[in-house]
């Protein structure tokens, strides 16, 4: 073996001197352009450690054996057979991210979806004023309800959601997804209320909360309690989880907030990986077996950038490094557990990277992600669609060209029949190990400071993403990094292509214009009439319950939401006993 | 010696909105330009980053938000700034901000507003032209 590297390292000095050299000279240029991977690269590479079969530890090669991808396609007219509805028993995914306005707008949105046979589960987003813990008759938080998503301040709001979800979509046949942080474990129990009210038990329930508090106080900045805090309310949700609800998914976590707030891509790796040790930490610090529950981690997404290849091989190692932690940190014995489990989307651009500037290049960009996704163990999804930085309810005309560009990469190019195609390649597995190397690197840094919440007390990982993004920023300005039609041909003959919707917004811009009003109308009617007496009594016993370290509020949380007590109301209970997160200064 | 005051700069998340990659990288290039900049961290009411620039007799507010707040955020800013009858801070502002809202935002009283992909010389060289320099010395002097 070393003996042909010896071979091959005698021949590459050759080719630089006799092929190479003459050939930049040639074009007078004194570095090469190009690069060239050999074996010499990729010395040491055993493949059964390093990569492995597809399902097998390392999992580098994929999480599972085979990949079932994207169900096989109806054939034929669209008309012929679009309502044709799958057999009623079968559990239905969540829908896409969606929500806005108030409960009644999103139910809307919802049942206009079921009339065009579309049966997902809704896949809630709220708005900030209920991902920060306030409710929508704040004054101190005018002009921000139902705007990102749907306003949620009581079970009130969860009901009238929830109404189109009944019968062949009752809660334990559909699954939800919530993306909610800080409040999760609130949101969580008032869903809980629900289904108790409605007879459905909660082992039966599926659903996945995004529950990553860590990442929001380094990107994304949905934060209300200290870190050490909105541990406690991680472990009680954890605890809560494993033991009464199966079928429920503890954390949807990821590091891709945390790459589009500027983190580079190894940044990005060692914080998540971080971020998920604190996790995997707290289950076992409350006394759990890791193969209890690290089977249901799960990611959101990771990472995201143009740079295809690289963003391939960070899918790679990122899949090799969690084994490795949840095997080796943690002891895990069942290979379930470390899975890095979720991420179907595998390696994207990042909406980062989409311009607001001559926005159909966007879907270009996007196809590349489609491309990275497929030869990185995702299901080859474009993603973002092209309006992503134009307007907030993307466009039915972008989803669609969305959807079918990553139709064209599956049965098209028939880019998802090989399992990691890219195993072997010198370019890619020293790229993967590269990747791997500089993230443990930080990935001990941050370790050694005290791991992941020391990192964001001390704002180490905040101040190094603001470092990176305003690294990026300058590149940008000064050309080294280059994007098309913003500050690279820009020229007087470029045509700035602009874009037209067919088709109607998919939120009604009128509702959601007036949803901050009527919803303030209802909660005040609401709030009028619920037993405030049993409200008051609730809140002081939380206040109680909050004192004792020990105490899993979840429970108290769901009789809390039966009586109609707001988010707001048991966040300010939380906020006395707890504080309010102090951002460190840039 | 160069006796010229730097231009003051308040960087302002208003709303709830967490994106603040935008704000921050604007704040740290705009002192690369050699502007003082001021960062007010997330979700400020207008009221609060009215305060903060009187307190830091700042020329400059840039807003920031990408949650489609701004409609009601930034002309509530500029609105408080009238009734305490300053008129010598300039207000501009970015973020997602749809196209057909721009007119209405300039109506407003938002000088200008920058969308993404605005290099952050653009930004500087619009606050060198634009901050109000008589404003700005008797905002100094008082």
């Amino acid at each position: 073996m070393s003996n042909n590297i010896q071979k091959i390292k005698k021949k590459k000095q050759e080719w630089e001197e006799k092929v190479l050299k003459p050939a930049l000279e040639s074009f007078g240029l004194k570095e090469s352009p190009t690069k060239f991977y050999t074996p010499i690269d990729a010395q040491g590479f055993d493949f059964l450690s390093k990569v492995g079969f597809p399902g097998e530890y390392p999992f580098t090669a994929g999480i599972y054996a085979a990949q079932p991808g994207m169900p096989v396609p109806r054939v034929g007219r669209a008309t012929t057979q679009r309502r044709s509805r799958p057999e009623a028993a079968r559990l239905v995914r969540a829908a896409g991210y969606s929500g806005y306005g108030t409960a009644e707008d999103t139910r809307d949105y919802y049942k206009e979806l079921q009339e065009r046979g579309d049966r997902g589960g809704p896949n809630l987003a709220f708005d900030l004023p209920t991902q920060c813990g306030y409710d929508s008759d704040n004054p101190l938080i005018r002009g921000d309800v139902g705007k990102v998503g749907v306003t949620v301040d009581t079970l009130r709001d969860f009901e009238i959601i929830y109404e189109p979800f009944q019968g062949e979509t009752e809660l334990d046949r559909i699954a939800s997804n919530f993306t909610i942080n800080a409040p999760a474990n609130i949101i969580i129990a008032m869903y809980f209320a629900l289904a108790e009210k409605r007879g459905i038990p909660l082992e039966k329930l599926r659903a996945t909360p995004q529950n990553d508090i860590l990442k929001e106080f380094v990107a994304r900045g949905t934060y209300i309690f200290p870190p050490g805090p909105s541990m406690r309310m991680f472990r009680d949700s954890l605890v809560f989880l494993n033991e009464y609800c199966p079928r429920i998914n503890i954390t949807s976590a990821g590091g891709y907030h945390i790459r589009g707030a500027g983190a580079t891509r190894e940044q990005d790796l060692a914080f998540s990986m971080a971020i998920l040790i604190a996790y995997l930490q707290e289950g076992v610090n409350a006394g759990l077996d890791v193969d209890s529950f690290a089977p249901r981690f799960t990611i959101n997404q990771f990472g995201g950038s143009m740079e295809m290849f690289k963003e391939i091989a960070f899918h790679r190692a990122s899949r090799r490094m969690y084994a490795r932690i949840v095997k080796e940190k943690f002891g895990a014995k069942n290979e379930r557990s470390m899975l890095l489990r979720g991420g179907r989307m595998g390696a994207h651009i990042g909406c980062e990277n989409t311009t607001i500037q001559r926005p159909l290049n966007n879907l270009t960009r996007s196809v590349i992600g489609a491309v990275a996704s497929a030869l990185s163990g995702g299901e080859g999804t474009a993603y973002p669609p092209y309006d992503e930085p134009l307007v907030m309810g993307r466009g039915l005309e972008s989803s669609q060209l969305a959807r079918d560009a990553t139709r064209i990469v599956h049965y098209e190019a028939k880019l998802g029949t090989v399992r990691d195609p890219l195993a072997g390649s010198y370019y890619v597995e020293s790229l993967t190990d590269e990747i791997e190397e500089a993230a443990w690197k930080e990935l001990d840094k941050i370790e050694a400071m005290g791991g992941a919440v020391a990192a964001i007390e001390n704002g180490y990982m905040q101040r190094e993403v603001a470092k990176s993004a305003h690294a990026r920023q300058r590149r940008i300005e000064s050309g080294e990094d280059l994007m098309v039609g913003v500050n690279c041909f820009v020229g007087e003959h470029e045509l700035e292509l602009e874009i037209n919707h067919l088709v109607p917004p998919v939120y009604d811009p009128v509702r959601r214009e007036q949803a901050e009003e009527k919803q303030i109308r209802n909660l005040t009617e609401l709030k009028k009439n619920r037993d405030n007496r049993a409200v008051a009594k609730l809140l002081k016993e939380l206040k109680d319950k909050a004192n004792k370290e020990d105490e899993n509020l979840i429970p108290h949380f769901i009789e809390c939401a039966k009586a109609y007590v707001s988010e707001q109301e048991m966040c300010d209970v939380l906020r006395e006993v707890f504080g309010e997160y102090e951002p460190v200064s840039l | 010696m160069n006796e010229e005051k730097k231009i003051r700069v308040l960087i302002a998340k208003p709303g709830l909105d967490g994106h603040d990659r935008g704000a921050k990288v604007i704040a740290l290039g705009l002192r690369d330009e050699g502007m003082e900049t001021i960062y007010t961290g997330l979700r400020q009411t207008p009221e609060t980053i009215v305060q903060s620039a009187i307190q830091e007799d700042v020329d400059v507010i840039g807003l920031s938000c990408l949650s489609g707040a701004h409609k009601y955020l930034f002309p509530r800013v500029v609105e408080l700034l009238k009734e305490q009858e300053i008129a010598d801070i300039l207000v501009i502002g970015g973020g997602i901000i749809p196209k057909e809202d721009i007119p209405f935002l300039k109506e407003k009283g938002i000088s200008e507003i920058f969308v993404q992909g605005t290099m952050v010389g653009e930004i500087a060289d619009y606050i060198r032209e634009h901050v109000r320099t008589v404003g700005h010395q008797s905002a100094a002097n008082s």
